[in-house]
């Protein structure tokens, strides 16, 4: 595909022009390395074609919208939040998602349960998986790279306000922090307090400020505060290096 | 450094050569304007490591693992995607799930074919 084309597909406008997104014009070994191995799987019968399909649709449907419904319809229908409080897995299907998708029994990485951990003035919740990476992906989507890490895992549980304040996260030292260890069997999420100034506020407006940072805990919501955006100022003094690698993560 | 960990973290040849061009997507999307954080792939891994877990022949625990002990050893310089896709190859092919002979022939046989006129 030529660069810039005006979607005018074997002469046939078809009523609208404008030029295609930019897309990477090369096929690079890793794309080859994926495919040639995943042939190879299904050859081999290690799995078939269609639940490949089958999971890669599932994982390219999620995102961080279902917790943030359910964080604002709690933080406005108060038997709803008794609900999610009781048994999340149940309340997660009064907003449309079902835990045991897309095999009737979740995945092998994701279920068997998922508990919302409530904050208070006086306790703040942060969830992380010392063990790997086990992260609710069917509420908030697919875990950010930072979560992975061993960084992360390692000195959240060890120096959790130390590790907060680098996500930009003071906690007055009345708030008591409590990790959640994530496992196979299960997994967390947290229902941050709904901040002030957001009274009458409609569900959807509530949503918006309900990011996938404040429902793993590294971050709060208040309003006007919409994406997880973590800037990166440049340093006023930077240090020399001669050192030409990657940047550590 | 491979501590306690029974994960066989020696160098395949095959997986050096791709790591060693240079391609990963946060060099080569810039190149052509493309901004869209992961590779077309990524999904694609997830579901191939999902697939994996189901059939039992590499479960999710065991490539978690592996990613990590891989990722520190071998692969640390390599950026996330491209890292776990490495390290699930390089899973598979120590655990002998596919071999190298043949997974260096079939990426012949897939860019013949992706690059097919």
């Amino acid at each position: 595909m030529s660069k810039g084309h005006t979607h005018d597909h074997n002469g046939d406008d078809h009523g609208h022009e404008h030029p295609a997104a930019p897309m990477v014009e090369e096929i690079t070994d890793y794309e080859i390395l994926e495919i040639a191995v995943r042939e190879l799987a299904i050859e081999r019968g290690l799995f078939t074609a269609e639940d490949h399909r089958s999971f890669t649709e599932w994982a390219e449907s999620l995102g961080p919208i279902n917790g943030s419904r359910l964080v604002a319809k709690a933080w406005t229908d108060p038997a709803f939040k008794a609900r999610v409080l009781a048994d999340g897995v149940k309340a997660c299907k009064e907003i449309g998602l079902d835990w045991t998708e897309p095999t009737g029994f979740g995945t092998p990485s994701d279920y068997t349960n998922f508990v919302v951990l409530e904050d208070t003035p006086k306790l703040h919740h942060v969830i992380v998986c010392t063990l790997c990476s086990c992260y609710p992906r069917p509420i908030l989507g697919m875990s950010p790279e930072w979560y992975r890490t061993t960084n992360y895992r390692r000195r959240l549980v060890r120096w959790p306000r130390e590790v907060l304040a680098e996500f930009g996260l003071i906690l007055p030292p009345e708030v008591e922090v409590r990790i959640e260890d994530s496992n196979q069997k299960c997994r967390f999420m947290v229902l941050p307090i709904r901040p002030d100034g957001t009274k009458n506020w409609t569900e959807e407006q509530l949503a918006a400020i309900v990011t996938r940072d404040c429902m793993i805990g590294v971050a709060l919501p208040r309003p006007g505060r919409t994406a997880d955006v973590h800037p990166i100022h440049k340093a006023r003094r930077p240090v020399e290096s001669s050192h030409h690698g990657r940047a550590a993560e | 450094m491979s501590g306690t960990s029974d994960v066989d973290t020696s160098p395949i040849t095959l997986l050096e050569a791709v790591r060693n061009q240079g391609k990963e997507w946060d060099v080569i999307a810039p190149r052509y304007g493309v901004t869209n954080p992961d590779p077309p792939w990524k999904t694609s891994l997830i579901g191939m490591n999902e697939c994996l877990a189901v059939g039992g022949s590499l479960p999710a625990l065991d490539r978690r693992r592996a990613e990590d002990e891989l990722g520190k050893v071998v692969y640390s310089d390599v950026p996330a995607p491209e890292r776990e896709l490495l390290a699930l190859v390089h899973t598979m092919l120590r655990r002998g799930l596919v071999t190298e002979a043949e997974l260096a022939g079939r990426m012949r046989t897939v860019r013949s074919r992706l690059e097919a006129i």
